[in-house]
Order: structure tokens, then sequence, then C-alpha cells
């Protein structure tokens, strides 16, 4: 046989021969960012593949990325999503999720007040972080200790920002409009004008907790501005990483896990968020320095509860945000924020 | 005689070389460095992050995606892309001329738009699976590739040695496959060649078209660079120059190396 | 039967382009007008709200400077490679090919993410510049748009070099002799009678690595930063992040247009430079 059918047999055989690669078993698909993969890979996928007898595949990326993909598959495509609240938020507003059966997840029993309900009939809180600051100690000299050190001179070229497309990002909005002064919902310019001061210390925003890790490790940045679930991986990179004790208070995050509309495997995605809510799952995602537990029966060690956003009176001292206003601010000030750092 | 050339234009020619070629040497390097950050001189030799890719279930499956929208994509280009070059070279009077510009629109069209568009109109209007819209957008990507370098082997071909063969009593399918086909050999390896290599390595279009749980090299290569800038980054990046080097050593062996230079 | 034979040998890709080319591109196209009554521009009132952004005009702007520096830079590195090339025994002029070609297959991301390591902070680059005393501390390199013009000449020298060598090397050497029989040095001769000859074959690199490198997403993203956007990032923050489909349905006409406008341009230019050039 010449040589180009020989080609082409053996080139559409070895294609019919990968495309009838495994794909027996169920497959399971979760959204989620994708960070400390390895990690959850350990501590959840690979007891719940054992538990559920499937296969579990994933979707990555950062919030606006994943949710928006959700949206243009109408609900469809993945069985539960994790979001943080401001963007399950907008998933409950644009009709994405379903309402949770609470009796197919008694876990939700044993969380935290507020992580058992935070957006009413739809998905529980998994975990309740802080926004804050961090530095490099070995770089970053006096210490940081208040929001408005952010605009200090020796700090050029050293910031790297949460994008206004991440959670924190309009928090950074929210505070340069308490750095001038102003309510940055109703005095839009006068916060824009902060943050354009801010510019020349910014070497570039990040999109996602590891590209601010990359920066750090690689000694682009000395400064940023993240949430607390990312100090594990960031004191191993560098260890001399500290989280700035702010005299002007953080900012409580809760996280939520979500069923869309047009999940295939409803009953697994129960099971799934009672597994992930269950008190020894959460305690080891604590102790491996992934995320903090919301579960009220989880008891951790100090050193373990030190760098978590943990216990009662911690949490009753966050200040929370109220998303049906950030939301839309957000939308308005996507361009804005392109003005002020993309020039 | 020749005319002499310039020492400066050499040197100037070596160091274009240099830069050309020794990044791709570092990267080389970095992949073997037993550290967990990329560093050059690597620091004690180890394969263990060509292993970590191994270890890494999305690695493996982006690397099978990969390779199915490569062959799978260049076989349907070249099932459509063939016919349509032979038309373009041997029915070209009966054809309107804006026809070869209109197969060349995909290497025209920014593949960034052609990505987006697909996304618009295949997955979201059409509702059709990720898979196959990927396939749909790599098979898109490499028609011009096959119709063109098809069409140049044709173009040197004598179509009156097909015409004999009719005229004798061969039937025209059997004498495309038996004449023709072999004739212009080297333009449908050179095609195939061309096509797969476009297609492992597309970025613009597979960043729409990926889902959850198909996903091209490429783009995983970029996701796990956002999450963990370690050495793994490079290996993969040395299996794909592997790849490559594989490819042009069967470039070299069925065709010789001259076809690069055309 | 002739006639319906060429058509339907054609007709597959020819229905495939068009439907999965042509029509999809053209919907995009379509939506980014607006309506009729909208605002003051009515139907082009989308691309009044892009020019009248600073924020978009500058993205637009940066990538043309981006991608006319890569351009110029190419061209120059690519033609005196091609010009010694070109002049090389056989023997080393395909292998130098060979090794020019191959960093073209390896792919954008591979190549891209090789100027990511060497211009970081602990990369090799600053590594070289402190060691020789030339910088006191590490210099900041990456998120600048040096960087990013950096790695796309990086990723666009070997596509000139291919092209120059082919056009170079249908130059007869005979003119070349016969100039330098006339009197004429090697420089003159290459200015007066080698670069005119090649120039049809320089437009058309010229035109490819521009509109390529206009259109780049991977390079710019991984290179740039959110602090350098260029169309082709923009683009993907419009579409799959702040997911304003008409907003970069409008990035996407207004790169197709540049792009068409390119290449018209170019084409009318490089007839009326050498008409002589088939």
């Amino acid at each position: 046989m010449p040589r180009y059918q020989r080609l082409a047999l053996s080139s559409i055989s070895a294609a019919a021969l990968l495309a009838a690669l495994p794909a027996g078993a169920t497959t399971f698909t979760i959204s989620w960012w994708g960070f400390n993969g390895d990690k959850m890979q350990e501590i959840i996928v690979n007891p719940f593949q054992e538990l559920c007898g499937c296969e579990v595949v994933f979707e990555t990326g950062n919030n606006g990325d994943r949710l928006n993909r959700l949206a243009m598959r109408s609900g469809a495509g993945v069985d539960v999503i994790y979001l943080t609240d401001s963007y399950s938020q907008a998933g409950i507003e644009q009709g994405l999720f379903q309402p949770i059966d609470r009796a197919q997840v008694p876990n939700i029993a044993e969380l935290y007040d507020l992580a058992q309900a935070p957006q009413g009939e739809f998905g529980p809180a998994y975990t309740v972080g802080r926004i804050g600051l961090v530095y490099d100690s070995a770089r970053v000299n006096p210490p940081i200790t208040s929001w408005n050190d952010l605009w200090r001179a020796d700090l050029a070229s050293s910031l790297s920002l949460p994008n206004i497309t991440t959670t924190a990002g309009p928090m950074v909005v929210l505070q340069a409009g308490r750095h001038a002064g102003v309510d940055a919902y109703t005095d839009e310019d006068a916060t824009f004008a902060a943050l354009a001061e801010l510019a020349p210390n910014i070497v570039t925003n990040y999109n996602t907790g590891s590209e601010m890790i990359n920066l750090f490790s690689t000694g682009e940045i000395s400064v940023s501005m993240t949430q607390d679930f990312t100090l594990g991986r960031l004191r191993d990179a560098v260890p001399t990483i500290e989280w700035a004790t702010l005299t002007d208070g953080e900012i409580a995050v809760l996280n939520t896990i979500n069923i869309p509309t047009g999940s295939e495997n409803v009953e697994l995605a129960h099971q799934f968020i009672n597994f992930v809510l269950s008190a020894d799952i959460q305690r080891q995602l604590a102790e491996q320095g992934v995320d903090a537990p919301v579960n009220a029966t989880v008891e951790l060690s100090p050193e373990a509860a030190g760098m978590w956003t943990y216990g009662q009176e911690q949490i009753d001292s966050l200040q929370r945000i109220d998303y049906s206003q950030l939301n839309p601010a957000r939308d308005r000030w996507l361009d804005r924020w392109n003005e002020t750092f993309g020039m | 005689m020749a005319t002499r050339i310039h020492p400066l234009l050499i040197l100037f020619t070596v160091l274009v070389y240099v830069f050309l070629l020794g990044p791709l040497i570092i990267i080389f390097g970095a992949s073997l460095s037993d550290t967990t950050y990329l560093t050059f001189p690597p620091q004690g030799l180890s394969f263990r992050w060509f292993q970590n890719i191994w270890d890494i279930s999305a690695f493996r499956r982006t690397i099978v995606t990969s390779l199915q929208m490569a062959f799978l994509g260049t076989a349907i280009a070249l099932v459509i892309g063939i016919p349509a070059a032979y038309a373009l070279n041997r029915y070209r009077v009966t054809l309107p001329g804006w026809l070869s510009t209109l197969f060349v629109l995909p290497i025209l069209v920014p593949e960034i738009v052609i990505g987006f568009s697909l996304l618009r109109s295949v997955t979201v209007q059409a509702g059709v699976p990720v898979w196959y819209a990927l396939l749909i957008g790599h098979t898109l990507l490499v028609i011009p590739y096959v119709i063109r370098v098809v069409s140049a082997s044709l173009a040197s071909f004598d179509f009156s040695i097909e015409e004999a063969a009719i005229s004798l009593g061969s039937p025209p399918a059997r004498t495309f496959f038996t004449i023709v086909l072999p004739n212009i050999r080297s333009g449908v390896i050179a095609a195939f060649i061309l096509s797969f290599i476009t297609s492992i390595n597309d970025v613009s279009v597979s960043l729409f078209l990926t889902g959850p749980g198909v996903s091209t090299l490429p783009i995983q290569l970029l996701a796990h660079m956002e999450q963990f800038f370690d050495p793994t980054i490079a290996s993969v990046s040395v299996v794909l120059m592997l790849l490559t080097i594989l490819v042009m050593i069967i470039v070299e062996r069925t065709l010789g190396l001259a076809i690069v230079a055309k | 039967m002739k006639r319906l034979a060429g058509w339907m040998l054609a007709s597959p890709a020819t229905l495939a382009i068009t439907f999965l080319l042509v029509i999809p591109v053209a919907i995009t196209v379509g939506l980014s007008f607006g309506s009729p009554g909208q605002g003051d521009w009515g139907i082009v009132q989308p691309y009044a709200d892009f020019f009248a952004s600073g924020f978009r005009r500058n993205v637009l702007w940066r990538t043309f400077t981006v991608a006319g520096w890569v351009t110029v830079i190419s061209l120059a590195a690519g033609l005196a490679t091609a010009y010694v090339v070109a002049r090389c025994p056989p023997w080393m002029k395909s292998t130098l090919i060979v090794l020019a070609v191959f960093p073209l297959l390896t792919g954008v991301v591979v190549r891209s993410f090789a100027w990511l390591v060497l211009l970081g902070r602990e990369g090799m680059v600053n590594q070289v510049l402190q060691a020789t005393g030339l910088t006191d501390g590490p210099v900041a390199m990456l998120y600048t748009q040096g960087a990013v013009i950096v790695a796309m000449v990086y990723i666009f020298v070997p596509l000139m070099v291919l092209v120059l060598v082919g056009v170079l090397e249908n130059i007869p050497e005979d003119l070349m002799q016969a100039s330098s029989s006339l009197g004429a040095g090697p420089v003159a001769s290459f200015f007066q009678v080698t670069l005119p000859l090649a120039v049809p074959g320089l437009i058309v690199g010229a035109v490819l690595v521009f509109t390529a490198s206009f259109t780049s997403y991977a390079t710019p993203h991984l290179l740039g930063g959110t602090r350098q956007m260029m169309m082709g990032t923009f683009l993907q923050q419009r579409a799959l992040v702040a997911f304003d489909w008409p907003g970069a349905a409008v990035v996407a006409a207004i790169m197709l247009a540049v792009i068409v406008a390119t290449v018209l341009v170019m084409t009318r230019v490089a007839r009326r430079l050498n008409p002589m050039a088939t």
C-alpha cells in the first residue's frame, strides 16, 4: 500500500485509539481555581474518587473566567463550582445554580452560623478568609501596618495588586476611597485619583493567587494584597513573608460551593459537598495550609490556627461587604481600572 | 567568484544564531535541574521534572487531546483539502478566482478572532460539545496549509500523464490514487507535517474553545505557568522540542531537508 | 460535467470555510455594530465609544508600536542573516536553514517562556549584568514593553530568515558580478542591485511579521502583564473575563480591518516598487 495511504490510515487509527481511552466510569467535574491543586488532590480528590468510584475532572481558572464559561454553557458542563461569595452572588442572579437539598448535606448543621446559608437556599460556605496585606520582611522596612502604607514612596515598583476581576480587586478600590477620605461608591473620581497615585508602585497586577506567589518568589515584588489562603504556600516560597497586622481592619470573604443547574451528577454533587464539609476533611485542609475551617467542631492547634481566620471571635470581628452594592459597581469600575493601570 | 562577505556581517549572523538557539539550550538545561525553581546552569541533575509531567493528570490528558486534535484535524483537512487543491489546479478555468483566496482565509483572519467567533457561533449558539468544537477549530486552522502546499506540488505535476491513463481506460478515481497521489507524495507529507505542527502549537484558537476536561497542551502549559513556576514547564518544553526534532528527522528521511528551504 | 467536477471536488473545503469561518466572523463583525438610533453615532456608536476611550486608544497605539518595532528589527536582523546564509556553500546552507527554522517549530508558549526565565530578576540576563558590573542590583525587565518586543523579535526572526533566504536566492548571482565588474563595491551593489530586487520578498516578510505580531496573544500575555495590554490580550479580557461580547466584537473587527488594510496597502506598494518582479 502506497506510503501516503499508510500514513493516512495510521493517523486515523492512532486517533481512533486515542479517542477510545478509558471513559468507562462516571466523570465528576469540579470547577475550582486550581490553587493548591496537589494538596486538594491528596486530601479531597483521591479519597472522594474511592468513595464514589468515579473519575474527577477539573475546570480551572479564576472566578470571572469560570463563571463566564458556565454562563456561556447555560449552566452545564460542571457538577460543582467553587467561587467566592461575590461571584456566587452574581451566579445566583444569573440563574446558574440550583438550590441545595440540605437533607442530603447533613454536615451543614456543624458549620458556623454565617457559613450555613450565606446566600439563602443556595450553596454553603466551605471556608472563611480575610483579605489583607502581605510583605517580604527582608525587603520592606519599616513593616506595613496600615492600608495607607501601600502608597509609601519607598515601595516604588514593588507592589502587585489583585486585578479588579479577582475577589480582592474591588476591595482595592474601596480602600483607595478610604485613603482619599471618600466613599468609593459615591466619589469615583477622587477614588481613582488615589489609585492613580499608586501606579508608580505597581509592577503588574495579578489575576490568580499563584501568579502573585510567583511574583514574590522570583523577587519581582515585595508587597501585595491578598486573601489568607495563599499564606501557606507563600511562606513555603518566601520564608520571610509576613501577614501585616493592620490597624484599620481586614475584610471577610466567604468561599461558597454550588451546584449548577446543568449538573449531570446532582446526587453525587450533594455527596461531594457533604464530604468537603466534614470535620475530618476540614481539619486536614486547615492543617495542610489549604483553607480555614468553617466546621465549628474542628479544633486546631495554636500554630495551625495562627494563620487562619479561626474561632467565633475572630470571625465576628471582620468587616463584611455588601455585594448587592459592590457587584454592579465593579462592572463600572473595570474600565476606570484599566485606564488607571493600563495606560 | 562569489562576492566577499564583510566579517562584521558574519559576526552578526553568528550572534543572531546564538540569540535564536541559546534560550532553547537554557530551557533544556533548566529542565534537568534538581531544584524546585527555575535556574540555569542546573544545580544537580535529575529527571524528576520529566517524571512530574507523567504524574500530573492534566498534562496526561492534554497531551492526548493535543495529539488527537493534530492527527484528526490534519486527517480531515487532508481529506477535504487535497480534492480542493486538485480542483484548483486541474479545473482552474471553471472555478472563480476568489476561491483560492477563500481557502487562505484562515491564515489571513487573526487566529484570536477565529477563536472568538467560533466560540460564539459553534459552542454557544449551536451548542456543539467542546471536543468537537475544538476539532473544528483545529481543522479550520490547517486547511489552508494543506491546500497551499498540495497545490504547489500539483503545479509541477504533468496532468497529461493522468489524461493518458484515463484515455487508456483507467477509471478517474483509481487514476487519482495510483497516478496523481504518488507524484505529489512529497507535497502531501509536507502538508501533513506543517499542519500537525501548527495544530500542536496552537494557542489563540484553543484558548477560546477549551472546556472542562478538554484542553490542549499549550493551554495547559499556560495554566501551569500561572500556578507553579517550576521546572515542569521546562521539561514539557523539552518534550515538545524533541517532538519537533523527531518530525524533522522524519522529513529528512522521507523527503530530504531541501523541502524546508522551498 | 467538467464544470461540475471542479466544484464537486472543491465544495467540501468551500463549505467548511464558509460555514465555519466566514459566517461566524461575519456574525462577530455584525455584533460589533450598535442599533441605528443609538447615541450620537447610530450603528457606529460602539466604535465611537472605542476611540473615545483613552485606554482603548492606548492599547491600539501600543499594539501598532510594538508590531512596528518587531517588524523593523526582525527585518534588519533577518535580512543580514539571510544575506550571509544565502551565500554559504550548499552543505552549510541547509544546516543553517534547519537551525533557523527549528525554533519556529517549537511553538509560541515555549519560546515566550524562555524569555520569562531570562528576563526575570533572578534570570540570566540580570546575572550577567551584575557579574560584569554593569548594574548594581537586578533590573526589572519583565512586564515592560521592551520585554514584549524582545520576545516577539525572538519569535519572528526565524520566519523572516526563512522567507528572505528564499527571496535572496532568487536573485541571480550574475547580477552582483556584473555590478562589481562595473566597479561598484559590495555595499553599493547591495543597495542598488540586490535590495530593490528583494523588495517584494521583504514586503511579504514584513507583512507576515507585522500581522502576526499585531494579533499576538501568548507573548504579550506572558511578558507584558496587565499593564502592557495589546489588542490580542484585550480581546481575551473583554470576551472571557469581562464577558463583554459586543465590546470584544469591536476589538475583533478593528483587528480584522487593520490586517486587511495592511495586506492591501502593502501589496499595492510592492507592485509599484518593483514592476519587474513576478
